[in-house]
């Protein structure tokens, strides 16, 4: 295999990293998700907060070599379907609740 | 790494055209996106995987945005329903958004395998007209309000 300019040619670990890296973000993103909605609704915010886990193991995945990916549709079917149920939920929410006097800061 | 990089070089061995039920059947066992053609370049399927996981998060941040929206910005004088109006929309996007990379995912990976060219992808128009209309809706709550 002639040597390539393409440093993904050389090192195709790169494009594995930043998959990983991407599954971490969407933890975090999970994780600040959960905790915004925890101000709004507590058990709605508990149960994103505890899909964080779940997220953050599925991208280690990647890292043990594990199956993941293609490999493993059902899982990447119940995050799709995970983020539509909150958005359902909300939905629910923010209809039911009536007129939310919005949120006002302490005045200090 | 071997020497072939392509899923080009794979060459189409899918079948075009109507699958047989037994195949479908099949596939369905085996996972959505495993049918037919020959394994893809690894940064390929790893590719797909992080736009699906872009989508994921874009979901996500819409569906929190629509909920802040409703719940804890303070209303609009004069507009009650304003907030529900620009909220409610983005809320729905997202749950569309995270569904919809879902299937643009499989029929990305199926593409891939069978050495095809990757399917155009909608969402990107969706996310356009959708946060476009909800801008128009912004600007009209917006001035309702202020002509109170």
């Amino acid at each position: 295999m002639p040597l390539s300019d393409d440093p993904e040619d050389r090192d195709p670990g790169l494009a594995e990293e930043r998959t990983r890296l991407a599954w971490v973000r969407t933890a975090i993103s999970f994780a600040a998700v959960g905790i915004a909605v925890l101000k709004v609704d507590v058990p709605l915010g508990v149960t994103v907060v505890a899909m964080v886990p779940f997220i953050w193991l599925a991208g280690r995945r990647v890292a043990w070599h594990a199956p993941h990916g293609e490999n493993q549709p059902r899982l990447l079917l119940l995050i799709a379907l995970g983020i539509a149920a909150i958005g359902v939920v909300v939905l629910v929410l923010t209809l039911t609740r009536g007129n939310s006097p919005g949120f006002h800061p302490p005045h200090g | 790494m071997t020497g072939t990089t392509g899923p080009d070089q794979g060459g189409p061995r899918g079948s075009p055209g109507p699958r047989p039920g037994g195949a479908g059947a099949a596939a369905v066992a085996g996972g959505v996106a495993r049918q037919g053609g020959t394994e893809p370049d690894a940064r390929f399927t790893f590719a797909n995987e992080r736009t699906f996981l872009a989508w994921s998060r874009t979901g996500l941040a819409l569906i929190v945005a629509g909920l802040g929206i409703v719940q804890l910005l303070p209303p609009f004088p004069g507009v009650p329903w304003g907030r529900h109006l620009i909220g409610v929309p983005l809320i729905v996007l997202g749950a569309i958004v995270a569904v919809a990379g879902y299937v643009e995912w499989v029929r990305n990976q199926r593409a891939l395998r069978s050495g095809k060219p990757v399917p155009r992808s909608f969402l990107p128009v969706i996310l356009t007209v959708t946060i476009a209309a909800i801008a128009v809706i912004s600007a009209v709550v917006l001035l309702l309000s202020a002509a109170r």
